[in-house]
């Protein structure tokens, strides 16, 4: 009948309930006080129990993106990691247990997030939650890790550079791999400002990923004395079919020197190939989370001459290039990939999706596990969630086989730091050691 | 056909005074329908605006604004929020949920009103939005518009059904009246023919008569007089009495 009925339905109580979880950090609600008290004390009644090791595996627990416009990274992510754990299993498993990936799609959308989420730890009582995609699933995830806090469910190395997970009061309930959004976007206004290329303007997605990046460009910037020129942006699944030429119009507005797109593969190849179309000639960066190979494939496939639509493309990764075989686990990562070739599970399988040999993301997803694998190790004994946070903070420079050391400690949540740039060369993504003659 | 034109008179009285009560009714209703759902859609949207501003405090604090966006996005799916914005102190815009850009009406307005507005945004539609301090004012301004054109749909929906009961009510009466009246104007009709047929010497037909004499109400009555009258009956023996009662 009216607005106040309407937010009396069970999803916008249950939205409601999950906004309220979000703030109650920051508004001091605690068990037994208020609005979060009463779901403290639901989750209570839902019947939680002490984690219970399995004798012959460990379960970890994913739900990310396999099916919808993103499919391609939870897909990526999970083949990844998926050889690493075969290879460990095939080696006898961690102290005789197999590694096993319960997995749950969420199609990139946060409610389902939760949905599986809460489902992974009381219903399939995981060990710990491992590779989550996105910053809009995980942001609304980390109030529950907070929630069940007493049982010491952690988020292992999620596919997102966000900063919720890496500060209070969430960032005790995560530990994480990549570099930050914050450091793929300051590294990319440093070197267009050292190019000479100031007038920076952001794409973005309308969500917290979005917003994620878009802070992180506004923070590099303002160190240069800038700010952002202009800003367009897009709503979360929207597919490469879709127009961006509104969008496009905006930017061009801004007269801007480079653009600097937060958003998935579909969106920015759709946003990219309608900057060219409209006369955008401007390099357009993408970070990571993109999934550079899903991008380039969208922006070249069925086209005879792509060059103009890839020859400004700049994407920021957090690891290193996957063709560049003199990296030990590089080596590693291509040859268990081909080795073990890992499909998705037929039941996740609902959208037709080819999967690519190598990518970033799943190079990024093999590390974690890699990773993962060597912290799982250092539990030792039976496999117990109390001894994880220690297990984290024994692994000091440890080398992960890509030339960076990990090194982890109680207020040092993100293994590693560094960032890499890649552009187009022959219808593939390779370094970029020299911005100056690449924009020149 | 005099009487039925008597009974038009009581039809037309009958018409009228329902379509003055449903007209009135629904004037009544329409303008308490709609001034109850704006000013409590107005109190939603001030509300919702104010919970935000309040849960935004330490996460502006903390400078964490995806989540601060996270936390919008929540809200604005609520249904008739069409968007939300948050401006800090300087004006800057901190968070929102326009796509595919803050258009250009929100740009050109005070950052830090907070005063109701109403906004007509071309391609996106006309929206009231009203604002809520974020820390009196200091930490910024959250703004939330509501949808005028979803909150015109609902208002129109209440109205409707309103006006569709009252509707329903007064075809009811009508056709109620018209039952009635046709109730009354019948044996009416009867007692006409009847005197017509008296008045001409006319052998009246015996089923008509019996019934018309029979009645036990003032159109009996007037039946057993016109007969009286007429010298139809001149012993009223065995007969019904054909002094007419007094009036009842």
């Amino acid at each position: 009948m009216n607005l106040g009925d309407r937010v009396l339905t069970r999803r916008s109580l249950l939205r409601r309930g999950l906004a309220g979880l979000l703030a109650a950090p920051w508004m001091g609600w605690g068990a037994g006080s208020g609005g979060a008290g009463v779901l403290l004390s639901a989750g209570r009644a839902s019947g939680v129990e002490p984690y219970q090791a399995s004798e012959d595996e460990i379960v970890l627990g994913m739900s990310a993106a396999f099916s919808g416009p993103s499919r391609g990274l939870g897909s990526e992510l999970y083949r990844g990691a998926k050889a690493c754990f075969n290879h460990v299993n095939d080696g006898g498993g961690i102290g005789g247990r197999r590694i096993v990936l319960k997995l749950y799609d969420d199609g990139y959308q946060p409610d389902p997030c939760v949905r599986n989420t809460m489902k992974l730890m009381l219903e399939d009582r995981v060990f710990l939650l491992f590779g989550y995609v996105g910053t809009p699933t995980v942001t609304r995830v980390l109030p529950l890790l907070k929630k069940f806090q007493d049982e010491r469910v952690y988020l292992f190395f999620p596919f997102t550079g966000a900063q919720p997970q890496r500060e209070p009061p969430y960032g005790d309930f995560a530990f994480n791999l990549r570099a930050s959004y914050r450091q793929e976007t300051a590294g990319l206004v440093d070197n267009f400002v050292r190019a000479g290329r100031k007038r920076i303007a952001v794409f973005y997605q309308a969500d917290a990923y979005g917003r994620s990046g878009w802070a992180g460009v506004r923070a590099a910037l303002k160190k240069h004395g800038g700010q952002i020129v202009g800003e367009a942006t897009y709503r979360r699944g929207q597919r490469f079919t879709g127009s961006m030429r509104r969008q496009v119009e905006i930017l061009t507005a801004a007269s801007p020197d480079a653009v600097i797109c937060i958003g998935s593969y579909a969106a920015c190849a759709g946003f990219a190939r309608d900057a060219v179309d409209l006369g955008l000639r401007v390099p357009i960066a993408n970070l990571s989370f993109v999934g550079s190979e899903n991008l380039l494939k969208l922006l070249t496939e069925g086209r005879d001459d792509p060059e103009p639509y890839t020859q400004l493309l700049v994407n920021s990764q957090v690891v290193p290039s996957y063709e560049d075989t003199s990296i030990p686990a590089v080596r590693e990562y291509r040859e268990l990939m081909a080795h073990y070739d890992p499909q998705i599970p037929e039941e996740l399988a609902k959208e037709p999706y080819t999967p690519f040999p190598q990518s970033f993301v799943s190079l990024e997803g093999f590390l974690d596990a890699k990773l993962m694998a060597e912290i799982l190790r250092r539990l030792e004994g039976t496999p117990d969630r109390s001894g994880l946070e220690e297990a984290v903070f024994s692994v000091r420079d440890f080398d992960l086989g890509i030339g960076e050391e990990v090194s982890f400690g109680p207020a040092r949540r993100q293994g590693l730091q560094r960032v890499y740039y890649t552009v187009v060369r022959d219808g593939r993504f390779v370094t970029l050691d020299d911005w100056q003659s690449w924009l020149s | 056909m005099r009487i039925q034109k008597l009974f038009q008179k009581t039809r037309f009285g009958i018409f009228a005074l329902f379509g003055l009560i449903v007209l009135s009714t629904s004037a009544l209703c329409i303008y308490t329908v709609d001034t109850q759902l704006s000013k409590e859609y107005e109190t939603n949207c001030r509300n919702i605006a104010k919970s935000i501003a309040d849960s935004s405090v330490d996460i502006l604090l903390n400078r964490n604004l995806a989540t601060l966006q996270s936390l919008i996005d929540q809200f604005v799916e609520i249904q008739g929020i069409r968007y939300i914005y948050i401006t800090s102190e300087e004006g800057e815009y901190l968070a929102h949920t326009f796509v595919p850009g803050i258009p250009e009406e929100v740009l050109a307005s005070d950052p830090s009103s907070t005063e109701p507005v109403q906004r007509s945004i071309p391609g996106m539609g006309d929206f009231m939005e009203v604002g809520s301090p974020i820390l009196a004012g200091v930490g910024g301004t959250v703004h939330v518009g509501m949808d005028l054109d979803i909150i015109g749909l609902k208002i129109q929906r209440a109205i409707g059904q309103q006006v569709i009961l009252i509707s329903i009510f007064l075809v009811v009466g009508v056709l109620a009246s018209i039952w009635l009246v046709n109730l009354a104007a019948k044996p009416l009709g009867s007692l006409l023919s009847y005197a017509v047929e008296l008045s001409g010497g006319q052998e009246e037909s015996q089923t008509s008569k019996e019934e018309l004499l029979a009645r036990e109400d003032e159109v009996g009555d007037l039946a057993r007089l016109f007969r009286y009258v007429s010298g139809h009956s001149s012993s009223p023996e065995g007969e019904p009495d054909p002094t007419p009662e007094s009036p009842r």
